[in-house]
């Protein structure tokens, strides 16, 4: 059955109910409130998991497929923020010896360590490693370079600084060559790190100098025996190789039998294991808070509807008179109702992208707005919208002519 | 053009019947201004609504331009009530979300003859019932004759053959009432069948055909 004869008529059919709603505009503003809440919901929930799914993409890549963090602190200590390291400068020669290893990079970081530079200060995290860092991360310089072994064996006053230290100290200052007072050290910046971005938790990942391993544990802590990381990269399996550091370090540590690691092991893999439980969780709590907005939107739009019917009985039954088929009242109605929630959905999409940049700032969570979002979310709310609509219209189309101009 | 033929309506109340048309004979030709005439509940409207397509007898036969409407579906009567029929209402029945034009355009929307310019023949007939300069008010701003108005030209908009008005000077005084009227004898003269329902013995001299009812059967019937 052709139901339009002609566009004129789909025209002329879109633009009345276009009035309708806007006549009725007060109850419309109801529903589509809620329908927007939850296209909402959707939106922020697919554009985190989304981000945090290209975040741990691109932090796998940064760490590298193959390798493997040592920490010397045991897991129930980093759960109560211990941070006493037990990893000794001997296991890294231990663990280098680990078949299959062929990069190890030594770490001793201090935290919180006062810099300065003319008149400003700045409180930052120092790392002290061995002249592979850089290459290990596969972290490039904006300027400059990195430290060299002679640099490493004499324990030279020379450090990179991270991005967001160089906007802090020097802003648009050629920072190279310059020497920067570490805790009491003064050295000499040879490099800036280019921008990273994220924290994960801790703090700014670009928040951070280097310096060559000696020359912290000797000039600015004084820490000859212990390191705070090791990190390792292996061509072998990763959790065999994993396996064998345990064993070579528990021997190390004289742990026996039972008693809890005194370290702990990460690789890459772990890492996206952690971003995949959180988009998870993400999923469960916001998914949760979306289907009760779209549910209970959905309810909210239906009695509107039912309402609305009541009082429309006449429009109805002038529509029928004058040829409206029970079809046509049924189309009408449900139209109606899904343009509802489509403005809804268009609206909740718009909201998204302007709360989706505020929390991308204030809880640092990466989104990521894409097409798939937009259709997601529209296909949300047109199934929100058939669904709470199709009872009220089915209500509607089949309401008798002279029942309805009766009143 | 409407042919009844011991036209029966009866309602259940309850486990009773109640029988409102009790074999109703009409036979009501192309052009004629027939009248209607009936007190309250002596099924006047319900002829109405059968004869506009918008009820189904219980017994009898209803030949419509000379298809038999019995076995109609929804679809096909739908379609035949929006090619053949204007109706027009005590209460007008205006949309109140639109404005004049887009009230008469209504018709429109669920018609199948495709109708050339349907806006410029919309204001024509506004026009022609003196109202070119209410074509964008909504009904609210209208008095309660020009909404009468805005409903005929509704009526008219889809050329119907035939023209139902159920009561359509009830609701206004008796001066614009008869305004009214004499639109629908203009529309007479122009060609349209015109049928007229009301209790207003006043209106009786209108028609060039008084139809009686009493109590669910044709008392009188006089062309006058």
């Amino acid at each position: 059955m052709a139901l339009f004869q002609k566009i004129s008529q789909l025209k002329e059919f879109v633009e009345e109910v276009i009035r309708i709603l806007y006549y009725y505009r007060g109850r419309a503003v109801f529903s589509f409130s809620g329908i927007a809440l939850g296209i909402l919901s959707i939106c922020i929930i697919v554009t985190t998991i989304d981000g945090a799914n290209k975040k741990a993409q691109e932090i796998f890549e940064m760490l590298g497929p193959d390798s493997i963090m040592i920490f010397g602190v045991g897991e129930k200590q980093r759960a109560a923020r211990i941070r006493t390291s037990t990893l000794k400068v001997e296991d890294a020669d231990l663990i280098a010896r680990v078949e299959g290893i062929y990069d190890l990079m030594r770490v001793y970081s201090a935290r919180n360590v006062m810099m300065r530079y003319r008149d400003r200060n700045w409180q930052t995290l120092v790392i002290g490693s061995t002249t592979n860092y850089f290459d290990s991360l596969a972290w490039k310089f904006q300027t400059g370079v990195t430290y060299t072994a002679e640099d490493y064996a004499n324990a030279g006053a020379v450090c990179v600084i991270g991005a967001r230290v160089y906007d802090e100290l020097f802003k648009d200052e050629d920072p190279l060559g310059k020497t920067i007072l570490v805790g009491k050290l003064p050295t000499r910046v040879i490099g800036v790190l280019e921008e990273r971005g994220g924290s994960f938790g801790g703090p700014h990942v670009d928040d951070r100098i280097i310096m060559p391993l000696t020359t912290v544990t000797s000039r600015i802590v004084n820490e000859k025996r212990y390191l705070s990381l090791v990190r390792v990269k292996t061509n072998r399996d990763l959790d065999r190789t994993i396996e064998d550091i345990r064993i070579t370090l528990r021997q190390s540590h004289g742990l026996q039998g039972s008693l809890d690691d005194d370290f702990t092991l990460r690789s890459s893999k772990d890492i996206l294991a952690f971003v995949t439980v959180i988009s998870g969780s993400l999923l469960l709590f916001l998914g949760t808070a979306a289907v009760v907005a779209l549910v209970v939107s959905g309810f909210v739009l239906a009695n509107l509807f039912y309402l609305n019917i009541q009082e429309r009985k006449k429009d109805i039954g002038i529509r029928r008179a004058y040829g409206a088929t029970r079809k046509g009242i049924l189309l009408s109605f449900l139209f109606e109702s899904v343009l509802i929630t489509f403005i809804g959905g268009v609206a909740g999409i718009l909201l998204s992208v302007v709360l989706g940049s505020t929390f991308e700032n204030l809880f640092d969570i990466p989104m990521m707005f894409s097409l798939k979002v937009v259709v997601f979310a529209l296909f949300f709310s047109f199934l929100t919208g058939v669904l709470s609509g199709l009872k009220p219209a089915l209500t509607a189309s089949r309401i008798e002519p002279i029942e309805a101009i009766r009143g | 053009m409407i042919d009844l033929k011991d036209i029966k309506k009866s309602y259940f109340v309850g486990d009773r019947e109640l029988q409102i048309l009790k074999g109703i004979d009409l036979k009501i030709s192309r052009g004629e201004f027939v009248v209607l005439m009936g007190v309250s509940g002596s099924g006047k409207t319900t002829l109405m609504n059968i004869v506009g397509l918008l009820d189904k007898q219980t017994e009898g036969r209803y030949t419509f331009e000379n298809i038999d409407v019995g076995g109609l579906n929804d679809e096909t009567l739908a379609d035949m009530r929006n090619r053949y029929i204007g109706f027009v209402f005590q209460q007008f029945f205006l949309l109140p979300y639109l404005d004049a034009i887009e009230n008469v355009l209504i018709p429109v929307v669920y018609s199948k003859k495709g109708i050339k310019h349907p806006r410029e023949k919309a204001k024509g007939l506004l026009a022609k019932f003196g109202l070119e300069h209410r074509v964008h008010n909504k009904p609210a701003q209208l008095s309660g004759g020009e909404q009468q108005r805005v409903a005929i030209a509704r009526a008219l908009v889809n050329d119907p053959e035939l023209i139902l008005a159920d009561e359509p000077t009830g609701a206004l005084d008796s001066k614009t009432g008869g305004e009214i009227m004499h639109l629908f004898k203009m529309l007479n003269n122009e060609g349209k069948t015109i049928i007229v329902v009301t209790h207003d013995p006043k209106l009786a001299t209108f028609g060039k055909r008084l139809v009686r009812i009493e109590d669910g059967a044709i008392s009188e019937d006089i062309t006058t």
